[in-house]
C-alpha cells in the first residue's frame, strides 16, 4: 500500500484490473447468449403460469381455506432471507472494518437488490385481485404487520439500490472514460448519464464516502426489521409453530445462512466465468466458509431452543405440529434440513479443504436448498394445524401440495432474481474497480486518465 | 335337543335375568310399612304437584305419559303399574335414599315435603281416588297490544266458542323476545270482560334502541296461539360495548394507539428522510462535477 510505484508500473497495474473486471460486461459469446436464452425462456413460463392464475383465480394453486399459505409465501420468506446478505457484507462487515468484505460486496448489493425486489413481487403473484394492490396502500391499518411489512421491504430496496449505485458512481466514470468502442453507444450512453459527470475531485470522493457509510448504519436497523417483521407475519398469529418469541432472532439468522450461502455460491460463479480467480481468490472464500460456520453455530443454537423448549413440553397442538416435523409427514424434510443445511456445513467447513472454493460452494448449494425447504417446513405444516378442528370440509382441504401452477411461478421468481443479477453484472463490474485499485496501492489520479 | 340340554339351556339363559331381578330394589320391610302422615287431599296433591314439576319431572317425564328422560335404568312413569307396586313406605324410602342415577333427596326436600310428593303420586294409584284432575285445555282467543307512552300491554282473551266471551280470572304471561328464547316480565289476571292491562318494569332491557319485542301468552290449561307483538319502544336502550372502542392493537385505523402510529411514521419516515439525504448527496457529486 505505501510503496510507491512508477506511473508506468501504476498504470499497467490499473489496465489489468480494469480489463478483469469489466471482462463481464464485454464478455459477449454463445454461453452467454444461451444463458440469457434460458433465463427469459423460464421467466416466461412463470409469467404464462400468472396468467392462467389471474384468469382461473387462485383455485388453480393447492391453496384451500385451511392451507391458505403455500408455497409463494414460502418463497417470499426465502427470498427476503437472503436479501439479508447485502446487510450482512456491504454494512456489518465494513463497519467492523474486515477489509476483504469490500471486494464482495457488491455482489452481496446485487443479490440484495435482486432478491428483494422479487419478495415484493411474489406477493403481489400471491395475491388473488393484483388488481386491488393499491387498497393495501390505500386502506392498510398501520397497526397491522403486514403494512410494516410492505414498509420495510420498500425501504430496504431503496437502500440498497443506493447503496449499489453510490460506490459505483466512480466506475461508471471510469468506463465512461475508458470503454471506448469496447460497448455499444448506448451502454456508453447509459454511463455517461449515471456517472453524474464525475471528475474524480477529491470532494467527490469525500461525498461518496459520507453518503456510503450514512446508509451503513441506516441499513442495519432497516435490514433487521425486514426480517424481524417478516417473522412477526407467523409470531403474532396464535398457532403451533409460530407462537414463538424468538421468531426474530431466529428468522434474522436463518436469513444470514441463506444469504452468505447465496453469496458464496454467487462468488464462484464469477470466479470460473469471468476469469476473477485473483479476486475472489482462496482467501475470500476461506473467511466467508469461516463466516458460514459462525452464523450455522448461531442458527443451530436458535433452532435447538426453537424445537427442543416446545418438545419438552408437548402442548397439545404443539405436540402434534412437532411430531409432525420429528416422525410424521415432513420428517424426512426436516432432518435434511437440519443436517445438509446446519449439522455437516458446522462439521465439515471446519476443515480446511472444504472452505476451498469448489468444496465450499457445493457445501453452499446444498445450504442454500436447505434453507428453502426450511421456510417450506415453516409455513405449511403449520397452515395444515389450526387449534379448531378441520371438519365437514373435503379431503383434499386437509394436506397442501403445490400445484404445477404455482411450481411454474416459482421459477418465474427464481429465474427473474437470477436475471436480475446478470443483468447487473452485464452492465457493471461485479467488484468496485477504484475501491480494488486503491486497495491495490494504485493512486486516484490515474482512473480518470482517459486511455 | 334332549330334555336335560333343554333344562341346562334354560339354566343357563335364566341366570342372567336371575341378576337383574336380583337388582330389585329391596326396601326394608320397617319402612315399607310406614304410613304416609300427610293427609291425602285436594290441597297437598296440588303441592306435591309443585313439588314433583320442580324437582322430578325433569327425569321422570309427565305422569301417564310415558315419557321419561333416556336414562339407564329408565326413570319409570309416576302412574305406572310398577310405580304403584311400591308401597307408601318403599316410596318414601326411595325418594329419600335415591340409587344409581335416581338422586337421594335425604337433604334436598324435607320430610314433610317428601310425603307430599307421595300424595301426588297417589293421585295417579291406577284405580285410586283421583282428586286432582286435569281439566282438558280451554280454547282461548288472545288479543292483545302495547301501548308505548303509557308502557303498558292491553290484553284481551276470549274463550274460542260461538258467543266469544270474556274469559274471566285467568292468568296471561307477558313476555320479551330474546336472542334465544322468551324472557317472563311478568303476568296478569283477566277481569270480568276477559280484560288485563300489564304495566311493564322500567328496568326492561330492549336493543340497542329500546325496542321490545312483547309476546303474550296463556300458561298450563289453555289452548291459546302466542301472540308476538311488533317492536314497541318499552324499555331501556341496551348498552353494546364496542369491541373495538379505544386503542387497541389490532383496531382499525381510526382507533390506532398514538404510540404506534407515532413509531411507525418516525420510524419510516425517519428512515426516508436519511435515503432523501443520501439521494441529496447524489445530486450535490453532480453539482461538484460542473463546478469544477
Ligand atoms: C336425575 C333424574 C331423576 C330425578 C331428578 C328423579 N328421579 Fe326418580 N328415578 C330416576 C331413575 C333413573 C330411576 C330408576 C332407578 C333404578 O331403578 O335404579 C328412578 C326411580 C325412582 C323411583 C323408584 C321407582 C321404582 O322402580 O320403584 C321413585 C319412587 C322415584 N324415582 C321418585 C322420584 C321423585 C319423587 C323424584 C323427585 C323428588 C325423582 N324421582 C327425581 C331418575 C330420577
Amino acid at each position: 500500500m505505501n510503496k510507491i510505484e512508477s506511473p508506468e508500473e501504476s498504470r499497467k497495474k490499473f489496465d489489468r484490473i480494469f480489463t478483469d473486471l469489466t471482462r463481464s460486461i464485454v464478455k459477449k459469446d454463445e454461453l452467454t447468449r444461451f444463458w440469457f436464452f434460458i433465463l427469459l425462456m423460464f421467466i416466461g413460463v412463470g409469467l404464462w403460469g400468472w396468467i392462467i392464475q389471474i384468469d382461473k383465480g387462485l383455485g388453480v394453486t393447492g391453496m384451500r381455506d385451511y392451507v391458505s399459505w403455500g408455497l409463494y409465501i414460502a418463497n417470499f420468506v426465502f427470498f427476503v432471507a437472503v436479501s439479508l446478505v447485502g446487510l450482512l457484507i456491504s454494512s456489518v462487515l465494513q463497519l467492523l472494518n474486515f477489509s476483504w468484505g469490500k471486494t464482495i460486496s457488491r455482489a452481496a448489493e446485487q443479490i440484495a437488490i435482486a432478491t428483494v425486489a422479487l419478495a415484493g413481487i411474489i406477493i403481489v403473484m400471491d395475491m388473488g385481485r393484483p388488481d386491488r394492490l393499491l387498497n393495501v396502500f390505500l386502506h392498510g391499518r398501520f397497526a397491522s404487520p403486514i403494512v410494516w411489512d410492505l414498509t420495510v421491504v420498500s425501504t430496504y430496496l431503496a437502500i440498497s439500490v443506493l447503496l449499489f449505485y453510490i460506490p459505483l458512481i466512480p466506475d461508471l466514470a471510469i468506463m465512461r472514460d475508458r470503454m471506448g468502442s469496447k460497448v455499444p453507444a448506448w451502454k456508453l450512453k447509459i454511463y455517461t448519464i449515471l456517472a453524474l459527470g464525475w471528475n474524480g475531485n477529491p470532494q467527490q470522493y469525500a461525498i461518496v464516502y459520507h453518503a456510503v457509510r450514512v446508509l451503513m448504519i441506516l441499513i442495519i436497523p432497516i435490514g433487521l426489521s425486514i426480517h424481524t417483521v417478516t417473522s412477526w407475519l407467523f409470531a403474532a398469529t396464535l398457532r403451533p409453530g409460530w407462537d414463538s418469541t424468538i421468531f426474530g432472532p431466529y428468522f434474522v439468522v436463518g436469513a444470514f445462512v441463506a444469504g452468505t450461502a447465496a453469496l458464496i455460491i454467487l462468488m464462484y460463479v464469477y470466479r470460473l466465468r469471468y476469469g476473477l480467480k485473483d479476486y475472489f481468490d482462496d482467501f475470500h472464500f476461506d473467511k466467508m466458509g469461516r463466516l458460514l460456520v459462525l452464523v450455522c453455530l448461531v442458527y443451530l443454537y436458535f433452532n435447538i431452543n426453537e424445537f427442543l423448549v416446545p418438545a419438552y413440553k408437548m402442548k397439545s397442538a404443539e405436540g402434534v405440529h412437532l411430531k409432525d416435523l420429528f416422525s410424521g409427514a415432513y420428517a424426512f424434510l426436516f432432518w435434511f434440513v437440519q443436517i445438509a443445511g446446519i449439522a455437516l456445513p458446522i462439521v465439515l467447513i471446519r476443515i480446511k479443504y472444504f472452505r476451498k472454493p469448489l468444496p465450499l460452494s457445493i457445501i453452499s448449494v446444498f445450504v442454500l436448498f436447505s434453507a428453502w425447504f426450511k421456510r417450506y417446513l415453516i409455513v405449511i405444516p403449520t397452515m395444515e394445524h389450526p387449534f379448531l378442528p378441520v371438519q365437514n370440509v373435503p379431503e383434499h382441504f386437509h394436506h397442501y401440495a403445490p400445484t404445477s401452477t404455482e411450481i411454474m411461478i416459482m421459477l418465474f421468481s427464481f429465474f427473474t432474481s437470477i436475471f436480475i443479477i446478470s443483468v447487473l453484472a452485464k452492465f457493471f463490474p461485479v467488484i468496485t474497480i477504484w475501491e480494488y485499485a486503491e486497495e491495490k496501492g494504485i493512486d486516484r489520479k490515474y482512473f480518470t486518465e482517459k486511455s | 335337543m334332549n330334555t336335560k340340554w333343554k333344562l341346562f339351556l334354560i339354566a343357563t339363559l335364566a341366570f342372567p335375568a336371575q341378576q337383574v331381578l336380583s337388582q330389585d330394589w329391596m326396601v326394608p320391610s320397617d319402612h315399607t310399612a310406614l304410613t304416609n302422615p300427610s293427609e291425602y287431599n285436594l290441597e297437598n296433591i296440588k303441592k306435591g304437584k309443585e313439588l314433583y314439576t320442580r324437582n322430578c319431572q325433569s327425569c321422570h317425564g309427565d305422569p301417564g305419559k310415558n315419557n321419561p328422560l333416556a336414562l339407564l335404568p329408565l326413570p319409570v312413569d309416576i302412574a305406572s303399574e310398577r310405580m304403584h307396586a311400591n308401597s307408601e313406605g318403599d316410596l318414601f324410602y326411595k325418594i329419600t335414599t335415591g340409587r344409581g342415577v335416581m338422586p337421594p333427596f335425604e337433604s334436598t326436600i324435607s320430610e314433610n315435603e317428601r310425603w307430599k310428593l307421595i300424595n301426588f303420586i297417589m293421585n295417579f294409584k291406577p284405580g285410586g281416588n283421583q282428586l286432582l284432575v286435569d281439566a282438558p285445555p280451554v280454547k282461548v282467543k288472545l288479543l292483545a297490544s302495547v301501548n308505548e307512552n303509557k308502557s303498558t300491554v292491553e290484553i284481551l282473551a276470549e274463550r274460542e266458542d260461538a258467543e266469544s266471551t270474556g274469559l274471566e280470572n285467568a292468568p296471561v304471561i307477558i313476555s320479551a323476545k330474546k336472542t334465544f328464547g322468551n324472557i317472563e316480565l311478568g303476568r296478569a289476571i283477566t277481569n270480568e270482560n276477559g280484560r288485563a292491562e300489564f304495566t311493564i318494569p322500567e328496568n326492561v332491557i330492549g336493543d340497542e334502541e329500546g325496542y321490545v319485542s312483547i309476546v303474550v301468552s296463556m300458561g298450563d290449561g289453555y289452548d291459546a296461539h302466542e301472540v308476538a307483538l311488533e317492536k314497541a319502544k318499552v324499555g331501556k336502550n341496551k348498552v353494546v360495548p364496542r369491541l373495538i372502542k379505544g386503542e387497541v392493537l389490532w383496531s382499525t385505523n381510526n382507533n390506532i394507539q398514538l404510540w404506534l402510529l407515532l413509531s411507525y411514521i418516525s420510524a419510516a419516515g425517519g428512515a426516508w428522510l436519511v435515503i432523501g439525504y443520501a439521494i441529496y448527496q447524489i445530486i450535490k457529486i453532480k453539482k461538484l462535477s460542473k463546478s469544477s
